[in-house]
């Protein structure tokens, strides 16, 4: 009988063509290979919270598709998230976690905290055994102080004073080894990291363009998007890229609809 | 799947024409279509049952039947089948998916599906009191 009512279907991934696609591979069928990204993304924890870094080059193989995105993502008001990996997977994850997280914060009325978002993350990524492929930094303050994990695609979790992530992790690194040091104040923490993602940027063909930094503190936050621009557009054209003025003409005359229904104030009487 | 008469025209692997390809292969519908799939099908019920252990454990066994009863009743407690699908929101909130937010919630949604058929009321009623055959929601594939 309960086999009848069977709960409303739910959508998620489809796995339909899975056999198809393995039926065709069986038939010498070459598919199409993946797409080789790149990405330099760092973090480290200062005296008073957490420095993110990212790059904003995105690749898709040999091609450079976007010269500058977005790799900081918004997971809570304390805490932020970088990506690497698959860009599409990356913002799908850190959404998905940040509504989550919405969801938590409204039922408990509370800040979040850096390990909830961690665990979220992790659990799913482990989920799909690393078919989700999103590599993150996730840096964040809450009560219990200043926070920096590294999540692996797998669902594996690092809780560093210093990280660094993406295909220009190990050129972040480098600096990050020889100049990191407990008890950095802001600026000089701002300047590492910099440093780092513009070490990456150099020597990293997989990364490229501007620097985004994002600096947590308690209760406070400072996301400076393009905090340095070492690569600007060298050519400029002389004429400009300039549009002509009258590019939309409105005809139509508008006239604003009369008011048929007067609304009329009730006093509190509907209150409480 | 591994007919040994195959015939070389096949419509996008799409093998259930049984006369043509054959009967599907059990192990495959076993085993499932990829190993992701079964995965995340045995993760939910492997956490549903720690959860039930978890309940059992500190409440009696008694707390953790009790439940089992009111999802069960909450399960059943639907809209007619038709156009407005029905929301789930005491089954969703006794098995905490109220509090959850996942893929299944906005991607590919089986609403939006090309394969999607609008569901025919009645057929839907009489499936449900055991009047007739096949599932609530038929779908092309």
């Amino acid at each position: 009988m309960s086999s009848k009512f069977d709960l409303p279907p739910k959508g998620g991934f489809s796995f339909d063509l899975c056999r198809r696609n393995a039926m065709l591979l069986e038939k010498g069928f070459r598919p199409p290979t993946y797409r080789k990204t790149g990405t330099t993304i760092v973090g480290l924890v200062f005296q008073d919270g957490v420095i993110l870094g990212a790059d904003t080059r995105a690749t898709e193989g040999p091609i450079v598709c976007d010269k500058n995105c977005e790799k900081i993502h918004y997971m809570a008001p304390n805490i932020y998230c970088c990506g690497a990996g698959t860009a599409a997977d990356t913002e799908a994850v850190t959404d998905l976690v940040s509504s989550q997280l919405q969801l938590h914060r409204y039922h408990t009325g509370r800040e979040s905290r850096v390990i909830t978002a961690l665990t979220l993350l992790k659990k799913h990524l482990f989920n799909y055994q690393g078919h989700v492929s999103a590599a993150l930094v996730l840096g964040g303050v809450d009560v219990t102080g200043p926070h920096l994990h590294t999540i692996y695609p797998h669902g594996s979790t690092d809780t560093l004073p210093f990280a660094t992530m993406g295909s220009g992790s190990l050129a972040a690194m480098s600096v990050f080894e020889t100049k990191y040091k407990e008890g950095l104040t802001r600026d000089e923490g701002v300047k590492i990291v910099t440093e780092a993602i513009c070490s990456g940027i150099f020597n990293d063909l997989g990364s490229g363009s501007n620097v985004d930094v994002c600096v947590i503190t308690k209760g406070h936050k400072e996301y400076l998007r393009n905090h340095l621009t070492p690569n600007p557009r060298t050519f400029v054209s002389e004429k400009e890229y300039k549009f002509s003025e009258k590019t939309e003409v409105l005809l139509t005359k508008i006239t604003p609809l009369k008011e048929k229904v007067e609304i009329i104030e009730v006093g509190d009487s509907m209150e409480e | 799947m591994e007919a040994p008469k195959t015939i070389a025209h096949e419509i996008g692997g799409l093998q259930n024409d049984a006369l043509r390809f054959g009967l599907n292969g059990v192990k495959s519908d076993i085993v499932g279509s990829h190993p992701i799939e079964t995965a995340c099908q045995s993760a939910i019920k492997r956490q549903e049952d720690i959860n039930r252990k978890i309940l059992a454990n500190t409440y009696g066994s008694a707390f953790s039947l009790k439940m089992d009863l009111d999802r069960q009743i909450l399960s059943r407690f639907q809209r007619p089948p038709g156009v407005i699908p029905s929301s789930m929101l005491g089954f969703e909130a006794i098995t905490g998916a109220l509090d959850d937010f996942c893929f299944e919630d906005y991607l590919n949604d089986p609403r939006e599906s090309e394969t999607f058929r609008p569901v025919d009321m009645h057929h839907g009623m009489e499936v449900r009191l055991g009047l007739s055959k096949g599932p609530v929601c038929p779908s092309f594939m």
